[in-house]
């Protein structure tokens, strides 16, 4: 018994440093940081709880980059997912005919997903109405919107474990297209739904890539896309509050737990595992 | 779920450059140089540190450009990594960010030895002077013009812009190009976000953008004025529409000139080669307008600097690199003017004599304008980079109709002194 659980850690080793060295470690001393004014360059220096007070309490750029991102979140996810399940479910129908051929070719955009090439072309495209308060964001939003093929795929197996028969003996029982999907496709993929809504809401809240090169890396015009996560380079990287800046990255990480923490409570609401009754 | 361990980690990318550094190699030596600009500007340098190698068979160089716009973010997360490069072009809007910090090396022990300065303007050297020390040296001579397109200025019958032309004049000239096109082409580029155009301007006022003491120069009512006056354009259809005022900053294809979307735009001389490369020989430079007659406001501003790290292994090789590049004769010849005037006249000379494109009209410009030219103020305070995004932002809110010029002259004041502190 010991001694298989000596070989457990031999093999958990590597991961176990890596976790460490690279993901604890860091984290760690980035929670230190957010307690302290730095410069980048000379020592940090403690100042208590001053980098979360002035968050809140005097920062109107702040509370107006948290406006902008769950804007952001609450319109690109479920246009998303809307978008991904209403392709997977086309996708779905077309058993064999092609169905690889098409679930590869709406799955290119997401390959290309976090691409610079991507955004740049996004922007040329968008030329003007990237350049206009009222509608940079709309652009961003589509831009993440049309990389729905991580979550179709999902979608797709999750659709494929669906057993036949249940949605056989629905339509036996006079159960039209939208009553099938409500009652047995839906329920039955709640799982995955729930899998995938968790997953693009805590990507969503970390965008970066797309807006930083959409707006030119400063979240304009006028800062109406000046997302979380730019805000937060910018403070950070370009006026060297990088204290401000970790302060900034713990309060996201926070939020994102409390929002998961809560989606996870709503879950037992509506998420239907198979073998529950 | 594994969302919070990915979470995590992605958080920790963006924050953990601070906690991984890495040493440079060592043995033979081997310095790295870095820059920013643009793809002829890379041609020319690449050829210069070849030439410097082929020199020095002792010394490797590796260098890497970026564009303006990204350069100080790598900069700054390559020295907190503890990976700094040996050679720096610096900019003078930088200098007091990073020597303030003391991440520049002091070059006070080599001027006038190692980096030769017999050829040079003493008053220029002293731009790249903070508190006594040396902290960089001024790569080239710039100042601010406006870069024009003398075939629309013909065809709307408009004078080109001269010495002595007025804001009324601009605006004027600007709104009658604009309706000879049709609306099509604007008669000038917005230019009430940027910071360098209200430099110019408030120099014009004799006021300066910062005091002595690094506050700043000018008051809000200084500011609301220069609003005023690009609103005035603006309302004059003499200027570009809000959706173009976002592409200022980008590289010269990107701006309204160089989209041809603008027959007269605000630069600088030095960058005279970029819309040279998109608009071969179409464009002229030439002066500011200005209220004043005896003020132009542009001044003679090191358009970069060039400075060493402190944390530099290899003084030596990092200071030979950079007299070679300011004081080499063959090196001066293949550079040009690509970063404005030479800051060695002897090489200033030189090039002169063999003047061709892009260069000529550079030259030939700073030369129409040079008895006007003022001395570069001392180097801005920190602060000044996240000063100069906040005037953008602010002139944005204004343009987009979010703000009125009172209001974002309000909070610019605010947040440019918390800027300041």
């Amino acid at each position: 018994m010991v001694r298989s659980q000596g070989v457990a850690y031999l093999f958990l080793g590597p991961w176990l440093l890596g976790a460490i060295g690279l993901t604890v470690a860091p984290m760690v001393v980035s929670l230190y940081l957010s307690f302290t004014d730095y410069d980048l360059f000379n020592s940090p220096r403690w100042v208590g709880f001053d980098n979360y007070a002035k968050l809140f309490g005097d920062d109107p750029r702040y509370l107006h980059s948290v406006g902008v991102t769950l804007r952001y979140v609450a319109w690109s996810v479920p246009l998303k997912l809307v978008l991904a399940l209403a392709v997977a479910l086309l996708l779905n129908s077309l058993r064999g005919k092609g169905q690889a051929f098409f679930r590869s070719a709406f799955y290119a955009p997401s390959l290309l997903g976090a691409s610079v090439g991507l955004a740049l072309a996004w922007r040329a495209i968008f030329d003007t109405w990237v350049d206009t308060p009222d509608h940079a964001l709309l652009t961003i939003v589509l831009l993440s919107a049309w990389q729905f093929g991580a979550p179709m795929v999902i979608f797709l197996a999750g659709l494929q474990q669906i057993p036949r028969d249940l949605v056989d003996a629905a339509a036996v029982d006079g159960a039209g297209w939208w009553r099938r999907l409500w009652s047995v496709t839906l329920p039955m993929l709640s799982p995955v739904l729930f899998f995938n809504l968790m997953l693009e809401t805590i990507h969503a809240f970390q965008a970066f890539t797309q807006a930083f090169v959409v707006s030119g890396g400063r979240g304009g015009p006028a800062d109406s896309t000046l997302f979380y996560t730019l805000y937060l380079y910018e403070r950070g990287f370009t006026e060297f509050r990088m204290g401000y800046a970790s302060a900034m990255a713990w309060v996201l990480l926070v939020a994102i737990a409390v929002i998961t923490a809560v989606l996870f409570r709503t879950s037992r609401y509506w998420v239907f595992y198979g073998d529950e009754r | 779920m594994k969302a919070h361990g990915v979470l995590g980690l992605m958080l920790c990318t963006v924050l953990a450059a601070s906690a991984c550094g890495s040493g440079s190699g060592s043995g033979q030596t081997e310095i790295r140089f870095i820059w920013w600009g643009n793809d002829d500007r890379a041609k020319v340098t690449g050829e210069a540190v070849r030439l410097f190698e082929s020199r020095n068979a002792d010394i490797k160089v590796s260098t890497s450009f970026q564009n303006f716009q990204n350069y100080f973010e790598k900069l700054s997360t390559e020295i907190a990594g503890g990976n700094a490069p040996d050679v720096i072009q610096m900019d003078y809007r930088y200098l007091n960010e990073y020597a303030g910090r003391n991440v520049l090396l002091d070059l006070t022990p080599y001027v006038g030895k190692e980096i030769r300065t017999a050829d040079w303007n003493p008053g220029f050297i002293g731009s790249g002077k903070l508190n006594g020390k040396q902290v960089a040296m001024p790569l080239a001579q710039n100042a601010t013009a406006i870069v024009y397109d003398p075939k629309l200025f013909d065809a709307a019958g408009v004078k080109v812009p001269e010495i002595g032309w007025t804001w009324a004049d601009y605006r004027e000239r600007a709104a009658k190009i604009q309706a000879s096109t049709g609306g099509k082409i604007a008669g000038s580029t917005d230019f009430g976000g940027t910071e360098d155009v209200f430099e110019t301007w408030l120099r014009q006022h004799g006021k300066k953008l910062y005091a002595e003491d690094g506050k700043l120069g000018y008051s809000k009512d200084d500011l609301k004025a220069f609003w005023q006056l690009s609103k005035d354009f603006r309302d004059g259809s003499a200027t570009t529409p809000p959706e173009l005022v976002t592409t200022l900053n980008a590289g010269a294809e990107q701006t309204p000139m160089g989209k041809k979307l603008s027959a007269s735009e605000h630069t600088y001389d030095s960058l005279y080669g970029g819309y040279h490369t998109v608009r071969p020989d179409e464009l002229k430079l030439g002066p500011y307008p200005s209220d004043s007659k005896e003020a132009l406001g542009s001044y003679r501003k090191p358009s970069q600097l060039i400075s060493a790290s402190a944390r530099t292994r290899n003084k030596d090789a990092a200071v030979k690199l950079i007299d070679f590049l300011l004081n080499d004769p063959d090196a001066g010849k293949i550079l040009g003017a690509n970063r404005g005037l030479p800051a060695n006249l002897k090489i200033r000379e030189a090039v002169a004599q063999h003047l061709s494109g892009a260069n000529k009209v550079v030259f030939d410009y700073e030369k129409a304008v040079d008895a006007k030219l003022g001395d570069a103020p001392p180097a801005p305070p920190k602060g000044d980079g996240a000063i100069y995004k906040l005037m953008q932002r602010k002139h944005e809110e204004i343009v987009f109709g979010k703000k009125t010029i009172d209001q974002a002259a309000d909070e610019f004041f605010e947040d440019a002194e918390q800027a300041l502190s």
